[in-house]
């Protein structure tokens, strides 16, 4: 304050500046000041985020909302054009495929026994199995019949199908004219309408034809079964396997009536309903497109792929993550710590279609070749017999989750009050018992979080399983335990970047893509949301 | 194992300071002792013999060493990285503690610790008190159960939480938080207690009841309090330390400390003067 201010204050005087002087003019922009603009900049910044983030997700649901409409039509069509009807008998015939290659594995596991342990040339080991190979050529034989009656029905109603398509391609087309007021044209496209029953009469007139081919196929099985070879003199485990056999195709052989049952009640009439075509996606089991017969939308294949691949990656991270995590915050010293915190956040560096390549080149081949070592035969699903599976994925996805769970777990140590040790210590506690019975439930919320915020990473990785996890659209076989781990999968992620580049915009498939997308979306939310209540709910108390 | 007798009423007399004592064994001596943070000397020199079943307050102003030294006793600075005593001993009971064959996990068994803040383990009452009796390898219930209710009583806390054993530690007041502690140190079994500042968080209410506390402990125990206020000195120590600026300046029964002490850094310390 200028000393002569002091003077000022007792005369008063009106034009000099006063003492105590606390305003001062802001200058203005657009009716602004400057911290207003400031303001103004970064509050608009959050909200344009806000608008793209809203706007991406009403483009998501638009996109995929659509879908189950047309998955409606899809397998209302199905149904119309008698698909559904053949399928119920083809239903049969695959399940009698299964049974055969049953057959199949249960020869070679007799044709290992006699060569290894009997030491019996292949010629002799061949001879001793020509009444099981016989056998086997008959049983397979059985379903003939049948499988020509599904091939010529399926005929008839693939032809209906397509018949019906290319009238959907008419309407679309007329329409497409109508739109572009080229009326003249539209007049010529004819459409003939497909009168389902009528043609569909044909196929359901061979019912009484099927209903004796069924019973003989039944009664042909059952008499094959009786005279089936025994395999006690071989290995007496081989026999129970082969009683094993028999019951399960006893089994089938009771289902058939119940098939019969559902052909007579069947009815193309019957409409399908909309949540029809929403559980044919979530509980579908096949994911089938560009089929000549019918394509098939359903995520479990997928999703099922996505999680075998996410826990292999989380039986490898959680430990070294967590372990890595409880090491370096508990017991590394100093030195160590500034050595391998930034190596660990290091490999968030690699861009992950540089370690999907390396699986590909490098990991994959290691794995096979360690897998075919003699001492590690009974690890299940060893020897691996595909490169690429959702093994080889998961080392590698486990590699990009290991930062974020070590990190996060880190900090959840970290945020233990030095208190808790130090009380733990003071009662006589070793390291080792602090760490394990204070320091880590402790901060088990913030592990667990941390879990849930690698799982979120893994599941939404895309490049890494796209190329390293075998992409074979099929759920893997659980009947063989942990060894589907080392079948090759689909993901969620995989199949959109994978499919989305080829498929026609808006059609059906495209929409399902987006379905699984939106799929994908809920689950990461999910993940992150629980992530959130878990490390806000049992915080520990400061 | 001494552990203190179901609830006495109490009968402390303050006057009986006063009174003489029963000629007291030294439990605790420190010779010559040079503590070092990094290359920063903490403590210099202390030369200390502290006497059995009495109450010794450590007094001084903020970093004068009188925590480091606390600490010292039980080894709790060996979890510090980079301190270490460059010279001197600490003998309890005749054994250097910092000898490469004790095990200091042993040491704090026997030499028990509160701290300045209550810190109880985020568990149930009744674990905090259980888990230096299971880290031990103690699980059998009817033992663990015993010695709950013996520690509970012996730290005034057992009427007040006995019908809510199985509740979290965290919903006590701070006051009973920092009795929990004090229980919790006394189910091990130590000898000695060591007390860091541990009213400081604390209201006039809930100090009152943990200085009455330590009036009964010290039947039983040797303690040791760090304090900042030296009303509570007065009140609760029979001997008194202080320290100023990592040295040793003087110690004394507790009267003499106040009444009238030798040094005159002690003398205006205790006046008020600094500090």
């Amino acid at each position: 304050m200028p000393a002569t201010a002091e003077n000022t204050i007792p005369s008063s005087a009106t034009t000099a500046r006063p003492a105590f002087a606390i305003t001062r003019k802001r200058t203005r922009f657009l009716g602004l000041t400057l911290d207003e603009c400031i303001q103004a900049f970064f509050g608009g910044n959050a909200l344009v985020a806000l608008i793209v983030l809203a706007l991406i997700m009403v483009f998501l649901f638009r996109e995929g909302a659509a879908f189950f409409g047309q998955n409606q039509r899809n397998l209302t069509v199905y149904r119309q054009a008698g698909l559904e009807y053949i399928d119920h008998i083809r239903r049969q015939e695959t399940a009698h495929t299964a049974l055969t290659r049953r057959l199949y594995d249960l020869r070679l596991a007799a044709f290992t026994q006699l060569t290894q342990n009997q030491r019996l040339s292949p010629a002799d080991a061949n001879a001793r199995l020509a009444a099981l190979d016989d056998f086997s050529v008959r049983f397979s034989d059985a379903v003939m019949p049948i499988r020509g009656l599904v091939s010529d029905l399926g005929e008839v109603a693939a032809a209906i199908k397509t018949r019906f398509n290319v009238n959907e391609d008419k309407t679309t087309q007329r329409a497409q004219l109508l739109a572009e007021g080229r009326a003249a044209e539209a007049a010529q496209v004819v459409i003939e309408p497909v009168d389902f029953a009528a043609e569909l009469q044909p196929i359901l007139d061979t019912l009484p034809l099927y209903r004796e081919t069924n019973a003989a196929f039944a009664a042909g099985l059952e008499t094959l079964l009786t005279a089936a070879p025994s395999l006690a003199q071989i290995e007496p485990g081989l026999d129970a396997r082969m009683d094993e056999f028999k019951r399960q195709t006893r089994a089938c052989i009771a289902t058939f009536p119940e098939i019969e049952r559902k052909l007579a009640a069947w009815d193309y009439a019957q409409p399908v309903p909309l949540t029809a075509s929403l559980s044919a996606f979530i509980f579908g089991r096949d994911w089938l497109t560009a089929s000549f017969w019918q394509d098939w939308y359903g995520i479990i294949p997928l999703f099922t792929g996505s999680l075998l691949v996410s826990i292999v990656a989380l039986l490898i991270a959680v430990p070294l993550g967590v372990g890595a995590a409880i090491y370096v915050n508990q017991v590394a010293t100093p030195r160590e710590q500034r050595l391998i915190k930034p190596a660990i956040e290091f490999i968030s560096a690699f861009p992950s279609v540089v370690l999907g390549f390396f699986g590909i080149a490098v990991l994959g081949e290691l794995l096979r070749r360690f897998s075919q070592a003699g001492w590690v035969h009974w690890v299940p699903g060893f020897p691996i017999i595909e490169r690429l599976n959702a093994l080889t994925a998961g080392c590698l996805l486990a590699l990009i989750s290991i930062p974020t769970i070590f990190t996060l777990a880190e900090d959840a140590l970290n945020n233990v009050p030095r208190a808790l040790k130090e009380a733990s210590c003071a009662l006589g506690a070793s390291r080792l018992q602090t760490i394990v019975k204070i320091i880590t439930p402790a901060a088990l919320s913030g592990i667990i979080s941390a879990i849930l915020l690698g799982f979120g990473r893994v599941i939404g990785e895309t490049m890494i399983v796209l190329l390293c996890a075998g992409n074979r659209i099929a759920i893997p076989d659980f009947t063989s335990g942990p060894a589907a781990l080392t079948q090759p999968v689909h993901t969620m992620t995989g199949i959109i970047a994978q499919e989305m580049g080829e498929v026609v915009r808006g059609g059906i498939h495209y929409r399902a893509l987006f379905v699984v997308g939106i799929a994908l979306f809920l689950l990461s939310l999910a993940i992150n949301y629980a992530a959130q209540k878990i490390i806000t709910r049992y915080r520990i108390a400061e | 194992m001494t552990l203190p007798p179901p609830r006495t009423p109490k009968i402390e007399n303050r006057e009986s300071k006063i009174a003489p004592p029963a000629p007291v064994r030294t439990l605790i001596e420190i010779t010559g002792l040079d503590f070092y943070y990094s290359e920063k000397k903490a403590l210099d020199d202390i030369h200390l013999r502290l006497p059995e079943k009495r109450v010794t307050a450590f007094i001084g102003p903020s970093g004068c060493g009188k925590s480091t030294l606390l600490r010292c006793l039980n080894r709790m600075n060996d979890l510090i990285d980079g301190t270490a005593i460059r010279r001197g001993s600490i003998k309890i009971n005749g054994i250097d503690i910092n000898r490469p064959d004790v095990d200091p996990i042993e040491l704090r068994k026997r030499v028990g610790m509160v701290f300045q803040k209550s810190n109880p383990f985020p568990k149930s009452i009744y674990e905090n008190i259980a888990y230096g009796l299971r880290i031990q390898g103690i699980n059998t219930k009817s033992r663990l159960d015993e010695v709950v209710e013996r520690s509970l009583r012996g730290a005034a806390l057992w009427d007040e939480v006995k019908d809510r054993l199985h509740e979290s530690g965290l919903g006590l007041s701070g006051g009973q938080q920092q009795r929990l502690c004090i229980a919790r140190a006394l189910a091990v079994g130590p000898e000695i207690i060591l007390m860091d500042e541990p009213c400081s968080a604390l209201d006039p209410i809930a100090t009152a009841k943990i200085e009455e506390l330590i009036h009964e402990l010290k039947r039983r125990y040797t303690l040791i309090i760090v304090t900042h206020s030296m009303q509570q000195a007065a009140r609760c120590s029979d001997f008194t330390a202080f320290f100023y600026l990592g040295r040793l300046i003087e110690h004394a029964d507790t009267r003499t400390i106040f009444m009238s002490p030798s040094n005159p850094q002690t003398e205006a310390y205790v006046s008020g003067r600094f500090g």
